[in-house]
């Protein structure tokens, strides 16, 4: 698909999103419950603890050709499991340098804290994201 | 594992709340296609027993050994269908939920065909993880017979008594050299006829009495270790210097030249390092403060060689207990120097200076000598809370018993200085306990002046000769100015700040302004994420007295449940290390918020990272923290992730 294509026919994208136990997960199930929506470009992946998500995770959802990743996690002083999201956010630092020493754009990855009681925060996150790449396009990564 | 996977897919109508945007038999027939799916169907209610039924008769009959249900979240009913599973003899971790309702039908409602096509995805994805999980073998612990109790407060004396009550052994620990915390300075209560002494007087009785607990004041939680239901735990009793043998007490006191300010007064009297803190105080004992002592050894000549023992050692105690309640209460709020003007005059006081006033066990007006005749007296509220969310740090909270004790005490003053006037700074009343709103009315008749003020404009208070106050009226949109022969801040409460000591031991997580949290607000709201460990009382967050006792009785009800059982079912999802590429390089040990990695040598001498599955609480931070993917988490191992990540772009 040329890039003109891609205007023309407002891209889809395809999102993973990791969510921890307690947290995320639990407010983008409030999400469902409080009967908000946002659109269906995101898949949710749970884990116990975002401190779990791996940072190779994203770098292979990238690779298989997933276009933008997120990763929900407990507000700060939330963590079920007392500083994993602290950890989550330090390997989320690293990460999004590496990302842009690769020349990927850094909004493909995203980081935020969402409690169990902010189904609306979750929404709004993940109606922002798939704006993001709607406008960003598929990933292209340029081979030398 | 060379068994043939036979995996069953259920695809749940949930009624309409999924088929009503689902094409459920669309994802059935896509089901039918995924490798080692042996059965898929579509169920109207998976969780009824009709549908639980179906799976456990296909189970039996088809040889299944993996199960997938499509349905809600499995946060509402993932444990229903591993008990299903398990009925049929299934191990249940043999189980995986794809979320097609709150993740899917119900945000997706006008796009049925994206969500179908979602929910075949996220089908895929669990199909894909349930190929690859392994069975999980439950494991128990014993349970020790006996409760740990942390605080001597309101809230710790209670939970104390209530576990004994039950027939346990309780150890009851308080940091400080008296029982009975906060509520023991206080005099006249808020709907209540016994004041905050009196109250603490009776349960203190009973507890010293009670053949069941085991008190020890002076007394500090040195160091935990073991795990739920079976914790060691170090304790350190501070000596008392002065043994209970010493008949004249009194003399000691006298003859001791150091004085330091009095913290049972907040800092209003003096007290001497010999010292008893304060009248009622139980154990009714004298001891010396080490800390401000300087052994100059007059009350040894005082009270004789034989009653004092100034190089008297701290004594270590080691104890097993099943559970741990943590009932470490508040602090009381103290302002900084010159904020409202408090430290710079003695006519500012905070509201815990003032209850220490007008109760009978706390220093007088006349001892303190504040002032000669009283017009006007000021209260300003929200002192260090509900502060503004926009400043680093800040109380945000409403600390909840501020409002309604200063009103009560306005009342009393009242009384006291009938010819004075009375202002109230106010930002919100929140008297919303039960009577209070009464008290609020009795203040307003008896003309009490209310004065409501913005967060943006705080009271000024000036010191020039006396306190003058000057506030901007809400309301009337003025600027008042009121000369002060009293001003009284009333002080929010704090968390004590040796929490974090604590939190170090007992591993709990805290809130962004320091509170110790629970595993659930509502759910679960005495307990920690930490199995076997409890809260009770104003850590959790501002309580007054009668909410601090519920919490305490609501919380022993859970302590006792796993000592009861006897046995207890530890966390399954734990973390465990392939020793065969395990490098021993540490991240994992040092990763890990529960100390649960060790690194061991193997026989050959080798070193490599182990999990305790008795500690691990199954997060999985040193999963994805070790280099050399040695460390994996059941049913969340990087393989699992991996294939599911790879399903979502098929």
């Amino acid at each position: 698909m040329s890039a003109k294509e891609v205007e023309q026919t407002s891209y889809e994208p395809k999102i993973l999103m990791f969510a921890c136990n307690w947290c995320a997960y639990a407010g983008l199930d409030l999400a469902g419950t409080s009967r908000l929506t946002y659109p269906a470009n995101v898949t949710v992946i749970r884990t116990m603890c975002s401190g779990r998500i791996d940072p190779s995770f994203v770098i292979k959802a990238l690779t298989e050709g997933i276009d933008g990743v997120l990763i929900g996690m407990c507000n700060y002083g939330d963590c079920h499991y007392i500083d994993g999201n602290y950890k989550a956010m330090k390997r989320f630092l690293l990460l999004q340098k590496m990302l842009h020493d690769l020349g990927i754009e850094m909004e493909r990855v995203r980081i935020e804290g969402i409690s169990a009681s902010e189904g609306l925060k979750a929404k709004r996150v993940i109606s922002e994201m798939v704006h993001t790449l709607q406008k960003l396009g598929p990933l292209k990564i340029v081979e030398e | 594992m060379s068994e043939e996977i036979r995996i069953g897919v259920y695809v749940c109508h949930c009624g309409i709340n999924i088929a009503g945007v689902i094409d459920v038999k669309q994802v059935v027939e896509h089901a039918k296609t995924l490798p080692n799916v042996v059965v898929a169907k579509d169920i109207l209610f998976t969780c009824s027993s009709v549908g639980q039924n179906t799976i456990v008769d296909d189970i039996k009959r088809e040889k299944l050994n993996r199960i997938v249900v499509a349905a809600c979240s499995p946060r509402m009913h993932e444990s229903t269908f591993r008990n299903t599973v398990e009925q049929a003899g299934l191990n249940p971790f043999l189980f995986e939920m794809a979320n097609i309702r709150e993740h899917s039908s119900w945000v997706h409602p006008d796009d049925p065909e994206g969500a179908t096509e979602k929910a075949k995805t996220l089908v895929r994805m669990a199909v894909a993880k349930a190929k690859l999980l392994e069975p999980i073998e439950k494991s128990r612990a014993d349970v020790t017979k006996k409760v740990l109790v942390i605080g001597g407060g309101v809230a710790g004396l209670q939970a104390s008594l209530d576990a004994a009550n039950r027939g346990l052994s309780v150890t009851l620990v308080e940091k400080l050299p008296v029982l009975g915390g906060k509520a023991a300075l206080i005099g006249d209560l808020v709907y209540s006829e016994k004041k905050g002494w009196q109250i603490v007087k009776e349960l203190v009785t009973q507890v010293v009495t009670h053949e069941k607990i085991h008190v020890l004041t002076n007394t500090t939680v040195e160091n935990v270790s073991g795990a739920f239901g079976d914790y060691h735990v170090t304790l350190t009793i501070t000596p008392r210097y002065v043994k209970e043998t010493c008949l004249t007490p009194e003399k000691g006191e006298e003859a001791c030249p150091v004085e330091v300010p009095n913290e049972y007064d907040f800092g209003l009297t003096r007290r001497k390092a010999f010292y008893k803190p304060f009248e009622q105080a139980y154990p009714p004992l004298y001891l010396i403060d080490m800390s401000s002592c300087t052994k100059c050894g007059l009350c040894l000549e005082a009270c004789g060689n034989n009653s004092i023992d100034l190089e008297e050692k701290p004594k270590t105690l080691s104890e097993k207990f099943g559970t741990i309640i943590v009932a470490t209460g508040y602090e009381p709020y103290t302002p900084s120097l010159g904020e409202y003007g408090y430290g710079k005059d003695g006519r500012v006081i905070t509201l815990s200076q003032l209850e220490r006033i007008l109760s009978e066990n706390g220093p007088s007006f006349e001892d303190l000598n504040l002032f000669d005749s009283v017009e006007n007296i000021v209260f300003i509220s929200c002192v260090g809370s509900m502060e503004n969310p926009r400043d680093e740090g800040a109380r945000t909270y409403c600390s909840r018993m501020c409002c309604s004790s200063s009103i009560k005490n306005m009342l009393k003053l009242r009384e006291l200085f009938p010819s004075s006037n009375i202002y109230f700074l106010y930002r919100d009343i929140r008297t919303y306990a039960r009577k209070e709103e009464h008290l609020y009315e009795q203040a307003s008749k008896n003309g009490i002046i209310f004065l409501k003020y913005d967060l943006s404009t705080p009271p000024d208070v000036k010191i020039n000769g006396k306190p003058s106050v000057e506030v901007l009226d809400k309301l009337l949109g003025k600027r008042i100015q009121i000369p002060a022969d009293l001003v009284v801040l009333a002080n929010g409460m704090v968390p004590p700040a040796d929490i974090l000591k604590l939190r170090s031991l007992l591993k709990f997580p805290c809130s962004s302004e320091g509170w110790v949290a629970e595993a659930h607000p509502k759910l679960r709201p005495v307990e920690l994420p930490s199995p076997g460990i409890y809260i009770a009382g104003s850590i959790q967050a501002p309580k007054d007295i009668i909410e601090s006792l519920i919490s305490a009785s609501a919380a022993t009800a859970k302590a006792v449940i796993p000592i009861i059982h006897g046995r207890v079912e530890l966390e399954p999802l734990v973390s465990y290390v392939h020793e065969d590429v395990c490098g021993a390089c540490g991240i994992c040990v040092s990763t890990c918020p529960y100390d649960a990695v060790q690194r061991v040598a193997l026989e050959d001498g080798r070193r490599v990272a182990r999990v305790d599955p008795r500690l691990c609480m199954g997060c999985g931070q040193c999963v994805s923290a070790c280099p050399s993917a040695a460390m994996q988490q059941k049913s969340f191992t990087d393989k699992q992730i991996h294939e599911m990540i790879e399903q979502l772009v098929v």
